[in-house]
């Protein structure tokens, strides 16, 4: 559990201006299921589960995932974005404890 | 001081007498109604609570999709959606999902809301991927549980609307939603 909220990014290593880049993302996270008791009944609790995810690149975000605990442990998340100009995109978790897990990647054109 | 504040009690008591009973009870009773909703809607603005219990339910894959979509037609998107799935996914903890849909992703033309939804999950709604045009291309990868082997499917929402389906059965050997 000491690694939670880790992000990884991965973007290509060459990217030229107008490409259409695929971003691959994960966060260390254990995206609680719904525990039952003997009876089969669910235990009514905060579960701990990341619920959005917002992505970000110079500033205007242009993807967001909305989740539920339906997705995997230590989930994985890809998208892509048109690469403009030079900058910086941000990836952001935010789970149902109120915890926000960030990830950055500098995208440079070379 | 003391007498200021029994004459603005006096007021309220003597109200109470005049109006007779039921009304103010009723007011009483439908303030706190309104406090009681306040309360929950606090609680409920708490991170989390309020989105999964919004988006991820406890609930059949009828009633799903009838909350996310209402009575709105959608039609098959097998031409435009491209699903990639396993069609045997050994361990439904993890499973590799990505959706690639045909759209110009133009700022009059895109896919708004990339919707994966499981149908044998306890809880259906996997994910909802919102996409702005400068995404470049309609494409979203996740990793996802299934409970069990069912068919997976995925709805796209165009800026105009419409609304696009395709399904796929993945077979679980190993279920991976526990509880």
């Amino acid at each position: 559990m000491a690694d939670i909220g880790k992000v990884r990014i991965r973007v290509p290593s060459s990217i030229k201006p107008g490409d259409i880049v695929e971003v691959r993302s994960l966060v260390i996270h254990p995206m609680e299921r719904i525990e039952r008791d003997a009876q089969g009944k669910i235990i009514q609790k905060n579960y701990n589960y990341i619920n959005k995810v917002v992505v970000t690149y110079l500033g205007k975000t242009i993807a967001t995932f909305d989740t539920t605990q339906s997705v995997a442990e230590n989930p994985f998340f890809s998208f892509t974005f048109k690469a403009t100009d030079p900058g910086q995109l941000k990836i952001q978790f935010l789970d149902t404890t109120g915890g926000r897990y960030e990830g950055t990647a500098d995208i440079k054109f070379s | 001081m003391s007498r200021r504040l029994s004459r603005l009690r006096d007021p309220g008591t003597t109200e109470e007498h005049t109006d007779g009973h039921g009304l103010t009870r009723r007011a009483v009773l439908v303030a706190l109604g309104a406090m009681g909703v306040a309360v929950a809607g606090g609680l409920a603005a708490t991170p989390g609570t309020a989105h999964g219990q919004a988006f991820g339910q406890n609930e059949s894959v009828e009633e799903a999709m009838k909350r996310l979509f209402g009575g709105k037609t959608i039609k098959d998107g097998s031409a435009a959606i491209k699903l990639d799935v396993p069609l045997i996914a050994e361990n439904g903890a993890v499973v590799p999902i990505s959706v690639t849909v045909e759209s110009p992703m133009t700022p009059t033309s895109w896919v708004k809301h990339i919707y994966v939804v499981a149908d044998k999950n306890r809880i259906p709604v996997v994910t909802r991927a919102t996409l702005a045009p400068e995404a470049g291309r309609a494409y979203m990868g996740a990793s996802i549980r299934l409970g069990e082997t069912g068919d997976v499917r995925v709805i796209a929402e165009q800026s105009d609307g419409t609304l696009l389906q395709v399904k796929r059965e993945v077979k679980v050997t190993v279920g991976g939603c526990g509880g």
